[in-house]
């Protein structure tokens, strides 16, 4: 009994863990979805074009790990940059949905730029953190999880009061709150929407290369990262668009589900159930509560 | 009104299209003396909106753009600035329906018109408090989200948060849209307080003939798209067919001032 207990208790707390990955790469797609409304189906492209970017700046300059990560940083800046100039200044009185189809297409672009640039083959990552059962819990709580499970929930943890304060307290933070609340109004007092908008990009592109980064250090740097990085849409109907703490909660309730399913129902349907319960889960979230858990209700007076 | 110095403001003869194919402004001619209120009045559709968005530069948002005339502001030739340009020359518009960040606190909404100057906290804070003295009731409510305040509450946010961006000429779309007429009072009240203490140049769009002209210094009267009538409040308060087409005081069956042309050319050619 204890040890079903303790069983239970692992693949919880490692779904859990495993969550926060999940959680790190919906975040990118809520930052840009805040300020223009869009969901920003190059988000996975950006994880992979930001970890290989950061790989090749490791393992083919030989650039020290502190210094390619931080030149990878800027390069997901320069991306924000040109993507403000390039493709969303031309649509900005395009509606959304011509922006949806222009995200895709900017998905494309940088898959075959990161691609071209580095080369196809897949990557190995090394954090210097070990994908295994950290020893001392393992000894002391007896539970097996694992120290990249844990640095992704702390580095998602940093990333989220980071980015709650930025929101909160500065006046750029201020700004993108009134430009997700209305951009035209916001613009007609003079807040320039070219800023916020470079600012929620490079926000992205920074979101996506930490995202990255956990992910290639388990899965490797590959091609499938693009792909992965759509589980972030069942993430983002649970918790809700709009919605940083959405993102965080979601994603702990896509990792935890998806792996208590797993092992426990999973047989039922000849195992790996993981891949689609996720979307299940989603689409009992948009019948019944279609703004997610923690997605702002449109408030109106009646 | 001859010394075009003295006028902030001057539209000479503007025509606006919206998507290239929509004429929503034929011939607009209009001026602002600087320090005064003046009122731009008409019915639904009539392009007082359009004229706004014109001088603030907010059509291009709605592929709206100026195909003919010219907008004087302040010395520049207004043409390919951007709403946030405009804003830092000192010409901020308050939006038809109010439009205020409904998530943002009434507080965070107001030192949000702060944005495009450069002030640092504490100047903020002595700003607001100015700010206040305008807006009692804001102060009371200054923690509540927006979205809960009342219509009149956030008519006074809207005009709030435009102040603190410190404007020569404020432009105001309807600001009385749907309130009660004791909070239209109010609301036209800190108007004129702004106008006389801070010496902001005001242009208003208003359906509200009545209140609008009483304070005003002078009127315009736009019907699809044209000018039809101009003079100061008080001519056009007095004026017959004001009174008959848009004060309610009513003779015949006469709905606008074509009514009106079509008529008396129709008198003309009786007598001819």
């Amino acid at each position: 009994m204890v040890d079903e207990l303790l069983f239970f208790m692992e693949v919880l707390v490692g779904g859990l863990l495993a969550g926060t990955m999940y959680s790190l790469v919906a975040l990118g797609f809520v930052l840009i979805f805040k300020a223009s409304a869009t969901f920003n189906f190059s988000q996975g492209a950006m994880v992979f074009f930001s970890v290989l970017a950061f790989c090749g700046f490791m393992q083919d300059f030989n650039i020290p790990f502190v210094l390619a990560f931080i030149l990878a940083a800027l390069l997901m800046v320069v991306v924000g940059l040109c993507t403000e100039r390039f493709v969303l200044r031309p649509l900005m009185n395009a509606s959304e949905d011509t922006v949806l189809m222009a995200t895709i297409g900017l998905g494309y672009v940088l898959e075959g730029l990161a691609q071209a640039a580095w080369g196809v083959e897949v990557r190995r990552l090394d954090l210097g953190i070990g994908d295994f059962p950290v020893p001392w819990i393992a000894d002391n709580l007896k539970l097996f999880i694992s120290a990249l499970d844990i640095t992704a929930g702390l580095v998602a943890a940093i990333m989220i009061i980071g980015l709650f304060l930025l929101f909160k307290y500065t006046k750029i933070g201020l700004g993108l709150r009134a430009v997700a609340d209305d951009a035209g109004a916001a613009s007609s007092i003079g807040i320039p929407l070219k800023h916020i908008m470079l600012l929620v990009w490079s926000a992205a592109g920074v979101v996506a290369l930490v995202a990255g980064c956990m992910w290639g250090a388990r899965a490797g740097v590959q091609f499938a990262l693009v792909d992965l990085a759509l589980k972030a849409l069942p993430v983002l109907i649970i918790g809700g668009f709009s919605s940083i703490p959405g993102a965080i909660i979601g994603g702990l309730i896509i990792g935890a589900v998806e792996k208590v399913l797993e092992v426990y129902i999973g047989p039922f349907f000849g195992g790996a159930i993981e891949g689609w319960a996720p979307y299940v889960l989603a689409i009992f979230f948009l019948l019944y509560r279609p703004e997610g858990l923690f997605g702002e209700k449109i408030i109106r007076r009646v | 009104m001859s010394n075009t110095s003295s006028n902030i403001l001057d539209i000479k003869n503007i025509e606006v299209t919206y998507d290239d194919v929509i004429l929503a402004l034929h011939d607009v001619s209009l001026k602002v003396p600087k320090g005064k209120v003046v009122a731009l009045l008409g019915a639904n559709g009539a392009g007082k909106s359009t004229t706004l968005k014109a001088v603030s530069t907010m059509l291009a948002s709605e592929r709206g753009k100026v195909t003919k005339g010219s907008i004087n502001y302040d010395g520049n030739a207004i043409d390919k600035q951007n709403p946030s340009q405009m804003v830092g020359l000192g010409m901020v518009q308050v939006l038809e329906g109010r439009r205020c960040f409904g998530h943002l606190t009434v507080e965070e909404n107001i030192i949000s018109g702060a944005y495009s100057r450069k002030l640092s906290k504490g100047d903020i804070n002595q700003e607001l408090e100015k700010i206040y003295t305008y807006f009692i009731r804001l102060k009371e409510r200054r923690k509540s989200q927006a979205a809960f305040t009342s219509g009149g509450e956030q008519q006074m946010i809207a005009v709030a948060r435009a102040m603190m961006a410190k404007p020569k000429m404020l432009l105001l779309d309807e600001p009385t849209m749907g309130l009660a007429p004791q909070l239209v009072a109010e609301i036209f009240n800190i108007v004129k307080e702004l106008n006389t203490k801070e010496g902001v140049s005001i242009l208003l769009a208003e359906q509200n003939t009545n209140v609008a002209l009483k304070n005003s210094d002078y009127g315009y009267i736009i019907e699809t798209g044209r000018v039809m009538l101009d003079g100061t409040a008080q001519s056009l308060l007095n004026n017959d067919q004001v009174k008959e087409l848009y004060l309610g005081i009513s003779k015949k069956g006469r709905k606008n001032f074509r009514d009106v042309l079509k008529e008396e050319s129709l008198t003309k050619k009786k007598i001819n």
